[in-house]
């Protein structure tokens, strides 16, 4: 079981009547509303969040890519790994991850990311993800193409990681006559790779079948996470071997205190602002960016997603959080990863406006009260069916 | 007596292409625009009451396919070259609405032979820094209505927009966008290089338009009367983007005459 403090830095000073006044948190949100003074704060404290992690015992941290936002302020996560390979010594540094299609030409990431993992020693896990929905948006690359740019890419820098260079690459979105990139990896054959995914079965089976390992995307419904591990067990069986459990990782919101009470006093508003103001404008689907069938499935699951939630209730009976005490977090948690069978927990500590005391209570907590039991009793179930 | 018509397939150089034909008398090719108005519709049973209408499906509207051989409108166009050339058309009116007027005024600019006059309405195709086109790619359905109609209520929204998720249309609406999308995301609807071409239109050639277009401001109406060689301009009051949706009856009207009348003369086109 390994354990990993996720962070999305997001902006925690939108206005009070934000939701009144605008549609989305994303790609039109006026970057009036960011404050650079505020951003040097919060930018050097969350990274401190994160090194706290590696002295309170995680096995790594998180960060991730999003643009023209307020959800999360890491357009260049890799500027942030490197910041982390230098400030920490034993953890692994996931980059869940770099949004290929926007990287040109993609054997950038190839670069960027063959720089982390040399520098930390060999720490890096490499994210490789299509980018949100937003994203196309904001960036005017036409999403038809989508699905076609990541898997040429993907191909691409894992070709540029194991292939000797300089060679040639004649692909449909990009033509390159010399791959040859400085530095390479230091793992071999290369870091490990997650994918992000929100369960659309084209990604399930290209996971399954390259070996890499699924990350099931948050803010949905506890079922919604079951079925897609399922499937993706079931996707690795089609292809002749049994997921390993460390293929799979949940990513989930975490809030620990001392009780059951305490925690949702404390922790409240801050999911609150979160769900009612950054979660805004996420789920965008732009035409081609999946399948029209997935489109229409996935538009009537939405009941089950996180911002469409009011109460907190729903939030607790869909475990789209998971908060209380310590032995409330770690039952239910140990109960949550049984279900699923999954190796990894990617907690996110930090959410919305939560503040740095919390915050740094939160982890700390989980780290001392629940972390260990977890780690040493649990044993994620295989589900059969 | 309601005029029918029927519909068949075709294979245009690979692509399964869907075309429905109607009416009686000479030739009219009716480009759809991005809300793919293949199927057929009022304003194609008044248009042809004088005319043999050909409605196509660009490849990925409707039941059309091919559109993985479709990287940018350039593609499109010689689709229409393959399909006009199949159909033995030759010098015919073609009538283009949105995404259809902008590639109907692509095609006369690579094959001024195969087209006679051109009706352009609501026309994308070009941008105009000072009117910019509104975003037509958002999700809501009932944005997407209010911003593509004057009176959002009106009898040709349910021809078109589907009412929600559940509508059995909504497989339809979402292949129509990535259809749109794929030769319109980026540039954004429209070709940089156009405006270059538009001196080599030389057909007569009649620019509608609704005065209250959200999406395409009737500025870009004003400036294509003004730079095609032989346009006039005519514009509807309280109407839309979706003229021909809004107005039926009035389009196709205004299309007839303009394609009935003498032109030799100078009175209808300035």
């Amino acid at each position: 079981m390994k354990f990993f403090a996720f962070h999305l830095m997001p902006w925690d000073r939108l206005p009070h009547d934000f939701g009144q006044h605008h549609e989305s948190a994303w790609t039109w949100v006026p970057n009036s509303l960011y404050d650079p003074a505020h951003g040097n704060e919060l930018y050097n404290r969350y990274l401190d969040e994160l090194v706290l992690a590696e002295e309170l015992g995680f096995d790594g941290v998180c960060v991730n890519e999003h643009h023209q936002n307020a959800y999360g302020n890491m357009p260049s996560p890799n500027l942030m790994a490197a910041i982390l390979a230098r400030q920490t010594e034993r953890i692994k540094i996931a980059v869940i991850g770099n949004a290929l299609p926007f990287y040109n030409p993609p054997t950038r990431v190839a670069e960027e990311f063959a720089m982390i993992d040399v520098i930390s020693g060999g720490r890096l896990i490499a994210g490789m993800v299509v980018g949100g929905g937003p994203e196309y948006y904001s960036f005017s690359v036409n999403p038809t193409h989508a699905r076609s740019m990541y898997n040429e890419a993907l191909d691409l820098v894992l070709e540029a990681w194991t292939r000797p260079g300089p060679f040639e690459h004649y692909g449909q979105h990009w033509k390159l006559k010399y791959v040859n990139p400085w530095p390479v990896p230091l793992q071999k054959p290369h870091p490990p790779v997650w994918v992000p995914g929100a369960g659309s079965q084209e990604t399930i089976d290209m996971v399954a079948e390259r070996r890499f390992a699924y990350m099931g995307i948050p803010y949905f419904h506890f079922d919604f996470f079951k079925r897609n591990f399922d499937s993706f067990r079931e996707a690795c069986q089609k292809q002749g071997y049994t997921a390993n459990e460390e293929q799979m990782g949940w990513l989930v919101p975490i809030y620990v205190a001392e009780t059951d009470e305490q925690a949702w006093a404390e922790y409240e508003a801050h999911l609150w602002y979160f769900v009612n103001n950054l979660l805004k404008g996420l789920v965008i689907f732009p035409p081609g960016y999946t399948s029209a069938r997935s489109l229409a499935r996935i538009n009537r699951a939405l009941d089950r997603f996180l911002g469409n939630v009011e109460t907190r209730r729903e939030i607790e009976e869909g475990k789209y959080a998971i908060v209380g005490s310590p032995a409330t977090v770690r039952d239910q948690m140990a109960d949550c990863i049984g279900q699923l069978g999954v190796g990894n927990i990617l907690g996110l500590f930090q959410l919305g406006t939560l503040p740095e005391d919390l915050t740094r209570k939160n982890m700390t907590l989980f780290a001392e009260q629940v972390l260990p039991e977890l780690r040493s009793s649990v044993r994620p179930v295989m589900n059969t069916n | 007596m309601p005029i029918t018509a029927e519909t068949r397939f075709l294979d245009v150089a690979g692509k399964k292409t869907q075309l429905t034909v109607g009416g009686s008398g000479p030739p009219l090719l009716y480009l759809h625009s991005a809300a793919g108005e293949a199927d057929w519709l009022p304003f194609h049973e008044v248009l042809a009451e004088n005319h043999t209408v050909y409605v196509p499906a660009h490849p990925g509207f409707v039941l059309s396919e091919g559109l993985d051989q479709i990287q940018d409108m350039q593609d499109l166009v010689w689709h229409y070259v393959d399909l006009l050339k199949m159909l033995g058309l030759a010098n015919v009116p073609v009538a283009g609405f949105s995404l259809g007027a902008w590639l109907a005024m692509e095609l006369a600019v690579i094959r001024p032979e195969m087209i006679s006059r051109l009706v352009l309405a609501d026309a994308a195709g070009i941008r105009l820094p000072d009117a910019p086109m509104a975003e037509l790619f958002i999700d809501d359905l009932q944005n997407t209505k209010k911003l593509l109609f004057f009176n959002a209520e009106c009898e040709g929204v349910s021809w078109v927009v589907p009412d929600s998720y559940e509508d059995t249309r909504m497989l339809m609406w979402l292949r129509a966008r990535e259809a749109t999308a794929r030769v319109g995301w980026n540039p954004y609807l429209h070709n940089p290089r156009l405006p270059g071409h538009l001196h080599r239109i030389g057909c007569p050639t009649l620019v509608l338009w609704g005065r209250e277009d959200r999406l395409i401001p009737l500025a870009h109406g004003e400036y294509l009367a003004e730079h095609l060689p032989h346009a006039k301009l005519v514009t509807f009051e309280n109407c839309g983007h979706m003229l021909p949706f809004e107005r039926p009856r009035e389009f196709a009207v205004a299309t007839r005459d303009f394609l009935a009348a003498d032109l030799t003369g100078n009175e209808a086109v300035s």
